[in-house]
């Protein structure tokens, strides 16, 4: 009986241990990145150009914010109706319920696809096959690749969770399928929407291996060229580090990076929150 | 009842034109994702070489060897399995233990303030960025190790297994997590009423209900682990030589698809070889994930059934 008590409370502790990690873990790294990287960000290493030599050691990372928001916009532009289009088709239309678990399957495969085979694939289709180069067009469709499915499968749970009485009362009255949709059904789930549009676009931000060999190289002065390459934060962290140009300069990207990330999370709860009232 | 009222009318209910128009487009985006995937597939087939590919001859994708430059050049890919099994392996022994501990944590011995700040949490830790926990792992433990163990270079086969490791804690403990939930509340009252300690509950009792989502959780957790690319990339050395211990540099699928694609000639013997790991690596993450599928199935009629 002793020894089951001694058990018990080993094992409470290893749990309380485990669960200790888990908390402290995320907001060591953070708060690293934030005491080692916080005396970097300047404005002038917002708005400025990579300069020094080797170039990047000194100045900013203008364009390499400029490419990454540049390439989601892209992506978005696709991912976006595809994937709440295709969530719609999901929950409204298709009643075989065979199909849309076969659907829901290679949706779910998709979003486990890791993301350097979508740069793999991308390089041999958009780059080479479709000649577009590497370039911002091929990387913002290897993107759109990425966020589709996360976007899909977040709406259509969002549409599936809308009670069906609302559809039968709508219907009752008369109403047609798009309307019911757009005035309706959407309105009710934006909300839900948008907080998988945000994992989506997060995911998309912070992953370097699909645009690494579609869209993105060591330098460019910036500027808006769907035919020509960007650089983006996370690929520009990579050379940084991988080259050793300069740590106190990846220090600064890593935190705009993460923090990016965290303001563009809180953003949307709050959008959430704000309009819901 | 509502099939009642969709079937009075034509096959989708009260049908206008627009309606027609809606059905179309939002077919149409359904069928160009579901489209990417297998062209996806079939392209990644196609580059390697297909029909006439290596993709089939497991003695040479799984055999080390690899020496693109040598006359005559040997494209075998053991050495990046090995490294990629090795690097995510270590990952996964970390992970497991310390993401099914958060998973129990979370579940059942948590007090409810705590459980609060711990869910987000984790998702902060999922949600940085893999070339960020790269650079993170680059600037503390590879110096850690250059110091400790001597090494020329800490980038080493542990340096890469312990950030995998940490990269797929979220994953783990959040799907272990919900196991552990469910298991727990159907068991905790009538088991602990009995006189047991928390202990015996989950060794004899919950653990066996929970079983299905934690391998659901390893196989996710693997899945996650084989396919990343930037962080094992930057530490894992990307030496091209079989590692023999952990301590040793070593070259993941993924580092070695990342570091050599862009300098090899298009439709080239090397380019082939590169595609065929690629294409072999997708295979083994959809199987993978239909196993998931499975897993969570089995899960989903032991609670609706029973």
């Amino acid at each position: 009986m002793k020894t089951k008590h001694l058990f018990n409370k080993i094992y409470v502790l290893l749990v309380w241990f485990c669960g200790l990690i888990g908390l402290i873990l995320p907001f060591w790294i953070v708060g690293y990145l934030l005491y080692h990287g916080i005396r970097v960000i300047s404005l002038s290493f917002l708005f400025d150009r990579p300069r020094g030599f080797p170039l990047g050691s000194s100045g900013g990372i203008f364009p390499a914010l400029q490419g990454s928001f540049s390439l989601i916009l892209i992506g978005l532009l696709i991912a976006l109706p595809a994937g709440i289009g295709g969530a719609i088709y999901l929950a409204e239309f298709l009643k075989n319920q065979r199909f849309k678990r076969t659907a829901r399957w290679i949706i779910e495969s998709m979003a486990a696809v890791p993301s350097i085979l979508y740069g793999l694939f991308g390089y041999a289709f958009f780059v080479v096959t479709l000649s577009m180069g590497i370039s911002l067009l091929a990387g913002g469709l290897v993107l759109a690749m990425v966020m589709f499915p996360i976007i899909l499968i977040t709406s259509h749970e969002a549409l599936e969770a809308v009670p069906s009485e609302y559809r039968e009362a709508t219907f009752a009255l008369g109403v047609d399928r798009t309307e019911w949709i757009l005035k309706i059904l959407l309105r009710k789930t934006w909300s839900r929407i948008l907080a998988g549009v945000v994992l989506a676009v997060g995911h998309a931000v912070g992953s370097a291996s699909p645009v690494l060999f579609t869209a993105s190289v060591y330098y460019t002065p910036g500027g808006f060229n769907l035919f020509h390459p960007v650089m983006t934060l996370p690929t520009h962290l990579y050379y940084l580090v991988a080259e050793a140009i300069s740590f106190d300069q990846a220090y600064g990207t890593a935190l705009i990076l993460v923090l990016g990330l965290f303001v563009f999370n809180i953003a949307a709860m709050i959008l959430r929150r704000y309009l819901k009232e | 009842m509502k099939m009642v009222f969709l079937k009075s009318k034509n096959r989708f209910g009260n049908q206008s034109l627009r309606d027609r128009l809606f059905l179309s487009l939002s077919f149409f985006s359904l069928s160009l994702g579901l489209l990417m995937l297998v062209l996806t597939v079939a392209f990644l087939l196609k580059e390697t070489g297909f029909p006439f590919s290596r993709v089939f001859r497991f003695d040479l994708i799984f055999s080390p060897g690899w020496s693109p430059l040598a006359d005559p050049p040997d494209y075998r890919l053991g050495h990046a399995w090995i490294s990629s099994f090795y690097i995510t392996g270590i990952g996964l022994l970390i992970s497991i233990p310390i993401g099914f501990g958060i998973g129990v944590f979370s579940a059942e011995l948590a007090p409810p303030l705590i459980r609060k700040i711990l869910q987000p949490a984790l998702e902060l830790l999922a949600g940085i960025p893999a070339v960020v926990y790269g650079f993170f792992g680059y600037v503390t433990l590879v110096r850690l190790f250059e110091h400790f163990f001597a090494l020329s270079t800490g980038e080493t086969v542990l340096a890469a297994g312990i950030i995998l490791g940490v990269m797929m804690l979220p994953f783990i403990a959040s799907t272990s997590a919900e196991a552990f939930r469910s298991s727990f509340a159907i068991y905790r009252e009538s088991v602990l009423s009995l006189g047991v300690n928390q202990w015996t509950l989950l060794s004899k009792i919950v653990w066996v209900h929970a079983f299905p989502g934690l391998l659901a959780a390893v196989a996710l957790g693997f899945a996650r682990g084989i396919g990343e690319t930037l962080a094992v990339l930057m530490l894992s050395g990307n030496s091209v030589a079989v590692p023999q211990s952990i301590l040793d540099r070593a070259q993941p699928v993924t580092a070695l698809l990342a570091t050599e694609l862009g300098e090899t000639m298009v439709h080239s013997p090397k380019y082939q070889a590169l595609f065929s790991a690629g294409f072999i690596l997708l295979i083994m993450v959809l199987i993978v994930n239909f196993g998931i599928l499975l897993l969570k199935k089995k899960l989903f009629s032991r609670f609706f059934t029973s």
